[in-house]
């Protein structure tokens, strides 16, 4: 595309590969100009921005309540992104975070049910056999929970955005089933929440945080290495890339497809071994399970933003990790207009969007004398390349 | 009706380009190209991939705009701001990609954008010349069909119909002959010429096919390298003279064939039926066998069955009845994997889309048709070292121009990604090649390379079953031809039986052997 002002001429090309850096920078940009425009917002409700950005990153990165909120946030988002990225490097779209999240969540309470954590609080459970039995029953669960899209999806062509969004309404309602006044996990108060896990059978901590915060940082260089250099990372990668030549190949799409949405599922059922069995405060089903499910589906915008890159997505989930819970704080400690955290965090997810978008793209300004030659430049290499 | 012609201008020049020369970047595409192009003649522009001529057809009808040099018509200077323009000159294009609507019919395409069409279309009387103009030339093609019934030889000529009728008096085409088949050609060229004789002067850009150079062209100019190296008139050429031209050394046009023991059947198919993607038979009852050491030559013109019969011997696409054996051993419904382990190899058609990954490395593509054996996959861990240095042999092997073995696929050439296609299927000693159109659009370097890989892999005792619309390669390469025809074959002729015409007719199906 060209268009010419006055002596120069504007030409927008599309990139032919986009550099990490170029990425980086795209997504730090975007940040700035969120700032900028939610500031004018912040101004329009009579706040400082300054001191509205300064209070966010003082509780979210600097408090010491703050902090591990953020971080713990931040490992369950990194995890709902791990969920989309291994589906995506296959070119499948896994939506059905918040279903497999709680497939996982409700087979590990079910597994401490069993062992009567519901009754026997009071008394010491084992919790080095019974945790251990939870994780596995959480991962095994959310990777069977989204297995059934994949393998629909391999099998018979079923559109796998389509079932994962229908999984998820059956699986939420499922966890309103079992948490509701008389339901089998009901909490001991009958609110609307699940029991509170025994102290025996929460997930282990070290240096104040859930041990599944430093599995997952294991996990996303695992899940790097898996995609790059395994087998059956590079027959994922070659059916994502061009499904017509990973059946030459031999690679079975059915398999792929089941396998990419159980290791989706699998990262997503720890996600909520992760957030319902460590965090501190939490150790339950708790009552807004629903915005938690919700809340899963920053690891969507973390995925694209990250480019399907796992370790590219850790600051990108620390970001949203932070800004989610600092915004609410500072919404209430500024007691500013109710929603005005969702603008910041909408405006945010928005503008990275658009700006990964946008480093696809290069421009270049040039004087409009030269614009005959290189408009037919770019025809020409279209045809027939000189350099070959 | 007809437009009145000028008095006879044959022979006179009419077109002329002078010292052309066009740069792209520290490139120089076009470098101080001469062409004198004669009313009445048939003017060849001769050369392989990346030698210049698309920029120079860009230039002549005013898709681009030389750096230096004049355009002459008619001794006139000339200057095109656009193909339009050029047009408006008398200078046609037709581009080896269609530019009709298929939803419209083909009268309706090559009224479209007439500078005397209105508001409302009088399509009557643009039928009636229309029909003048086809009739003159000996072009038929149903007017009234919707263009996508038509097949690919009638959409190219409802182009060149379409440029008479917008004007034109130079007619430019790209690679004319790629999608037709040899009936088709000659046809086609029979109406070129008798367009010629009428004054015209019609200009193909042609990479292969030197013999239709030879038989139906006038004059001939050679580019290598962004220079014109030779300008000739036909009848003082030979095909040895137009490829050493085109290529800068000699080359050997039609490897020779050669003779091996045939050994025993290593693929034996029997009354194979295969759906297409409708759901109709497009392989309707093939039998067949391939022996060790012999290619076996399909003949066809595109669509009449090779590709799902291609598919199908390679696992990609369900067989509906019929067996196919691969060494005693029924693969009819065998996984594509355990093909390849039993020594199938496949060269597919589509090197971009099937055969390679364009955003992959060499390495990686290679690893295509390595990923699932145990020496490539240790414990679920690619042997990445062990694939880079296949990779690395196949690209000295086959002297693949590359930056290396980490390079992407979607920066090599059509010859060079084909090379480390077929050098990757090679590697892999298969007991049975299926090779599908292995040397469509590459340049005659790179197809003799192929084609001696070929005769290599037969000579080392490869059942080769050998696909392709090039009549020149089936008849060069194969022992024995089938000639495909609506999904039947037409005849099956030994080598030493076959003829051009015999072959060509069968593969048009205008006649029948006994199979």
């Amino acid at each position: 595309m060209r268009a010419v002002i006055g002596g120069y001429a504007i030409r927008i090309e599309r990139r032919a590969d986009v550099r990490w850096w170029q990425t980086a920078l795209a997504s730090v940009l975007a940040i700035l100009v969120s700032l900028f425009l939610v500031g004018i917002a912040f101004v329009r409700v009579g706040a400082d921005p300054l001191e509205v950005y300064r209070e966010i990153v003082n509780y979210a990165f600097l408090s010491q309540f703050g902090l591990p909120q953020t971080i713990n946030r931040a490992t369950y988002v990194l995890l709902a992104a791990f969920a989309i990225i291994v589906p995506l490097r296959a070119g499948l779209w896994n939506i059905g975070m918040p279903g497999q999240i709680f497939a996982g969540t409700l087979a590990a309470f079910g597994v401490a049910y069993a062992f009567g954590a519901k009754t026997a609080s009071a008394t010491e459970l084992p919790g080095a056999l019974v945790v251990p039995l939870m994780l596995v029953a959480a991962l095994a669960a959310g990777a069977v929970y989204g297995a059934i899209a994949g393998f629909l999806r391999g099998r018979f062509q079923v559109n796998e955005i389509v079932t994962t969004m229908m999984l998820n309404w059956a699986m939420l309602w499922i966890v309103a089933h079992m948490i509701r006044e008389g339901g089998p996990f009901m909490g001991r108060t009958a609110e609307g929440e699940g029991f509170t896990l025994p102290t025996s059978l929460r997930v282990p901590q070290a240096f104040g945080l859930p041990v599944t915060v430093y599995a997952t940082v294991i996990l996303a260089l695992l899940l790097t290495w898996f995609l790059a250099k395994t087998t059956l990372g590079y027959r994922i990668r070659t059916f994502g890339e061009s499904p017509r030549a990973a059946e030459y190949a031999g690679i079975d799409a059915t398999r792929v497809s089941t396998l990419v949405f159980a290791l989706g599922g699998l990262f997503a059922g720890f996600a909520g071994f992760h957030y319902f069995l460590g965090v501190p405060g939490v150790y339950k089903i708790p009552k807004n399970y629903g915005d938690l499910g919700d809340f899963s589906f920053y690891g969507l915008i973390t995925g694209l933003i990250a480019r399907n890159n796992p370790i590219a997505a850790i600051p990108v989930a620390i970001l949203f990790g932070g800004v989610s819970g600092g915004a609410r704080f500072m919404q209430g400690k500024l007691r500013l207009a109710f929603g005005i955290d969702y603008a910041l965090l909408g405006v945010l997810m928005i503008m990275m969007v658009a700006f990964q978008a946008l480093a696809q793209f290069s421009l270049r300004i040039e004087r409009a004398a030269t614009v005959a030659a290189t408009q037919v430049e770019r025809g020409e290499s279209r045809v027939e390349s000189p350099h070959h | 009706m007809t437009r009145a012609l000028p008095e006879s201008r044959a022979g006179r020049v009419v077109l002329e380009a002078r010292g052309i020369t066009k740069r792209f970047g520290s490139v120089v595409a076009n470098d101080r190209i001469d062409l004198t192009v004669r009313a009445g003649e048939l003017h060849a522009i001769l050369g392989e991939n990346g030698a210049g001529k698309t920029t120079l057809m860009r230039i002549l009808f005013g898709e681009l705009q030389p750096d230096e040099g004049e355009i002459y018509l008619d001794g006139q200077r000339v200057r095109f701001r656009s193909p339009r323009d050029a047009l408006r000159h008398g200078i046609g294009m037709v581009h080896q990609e269609r530019k009709l609507i298929p939803a419209h019919t083909a009268l309706e395409n090559i009224v479209l954008g007439h500078p005397r069409t209105k508001a409302i279309l009088d399509l009557r009387e643009a039928e009636r010349e229309i029909e003048a103009l086809c009739a003159r030339y000996g072009f038929r093609i149903p007017l009234h069909a919707k263009v996508w019934q038509l097949s690919e030889g009638e959409k190219q000529i409802v182009e060149i119909v379409k440029e008479l009728y917008h004007g034109a008096r130079i007619l430019i085409l790209d690679e004319p002959t790629s999608v037709l088949s040899p009936p088709e050609i000659v046809k086609l060229l029979e109406s070129l010429t008798k367009m010629a004789k009428e004054d015209f002067a019609v200009i193909p850009f042609i990479t292969h096919k030197l013999p239709v150079v030879l038989e139906y062209c006038d004059r001939v100019t050679i580019l290598r390298r962004g220079r014109v190296v030779a300008e000739m008139e036909t009848r003082h050429a030979t095909e040895q003279t137009l490829a050493a031209a085109m290529v800068g050394r000699d080359v050997v046009l039609q490897v020779e064939r050669v003779e091996v023991p045939v050994g025993e059947p290593v693929v034996r198919v029997s009354d194979l039926w295969v759906r297409d993607d409708r759901g109709l038979f497009a392989v309707q009852g093939l039998s067949f066998e391939v022996r060790a050491g012999e290619i076996l030559g399909l003949a066809g013109v595109a669509g009449n069955g090779q590709e799902p019969l291609a598919e199908a011997l390679a696992g990609l696409r369900p067989v509906e009845r019929g067996s196919i054996l691969l060494d005693g051993v029924d693969i009819t419904h065998a996984p594509v994997l355990e093909r390849w382990r039993r020594g199938l190899g496949y060269v597919p058609t589509e090197r971009r889309e099937v055969g390679s990954i364009p955003s992959f490395s060499l390495v990686d593509n290679v690893l295509l048709n390595y990923h699932f054996e145990p020496e490539f996959s240790r414990w679920g861990v690619l042997a990445t070292g062990r694939a880079r240095e296949l990779t690395e042999r196949i690209i000295a092997e086959y002297s693949v121009v590359a930056a290396g073995p980490e390079a992407l696929a979607k920066s090599l050439s059509g010859g060079n990604l084909q090379k480390v296609i077929l050098g990757r299927v090679l590697s892999r000693h298969p007991r049975f090649l299926i090779a599908c159109l292995p040397t469509h659009g590459l340049d005659v370097g790179a197809a003799e390379f192929v084609q001696r890989k070929l005769l290599d892999a037969k000579r080392a005792g490869t059942a080769v079953l050998l696909i392709s619309e090039d009549l020149d390669e089936i008849l060069a390469l194969s022992d024995r031809i089938a000639a495909i025809y609506e999904g039947q074959f037409t005849g099956v002729v030994p080598a030493s039986e076959a003829t051009k015409e015999l072959i060509g007719e069968l593969m048009a199906g205008l006649r029948r052997e006994r199979v």
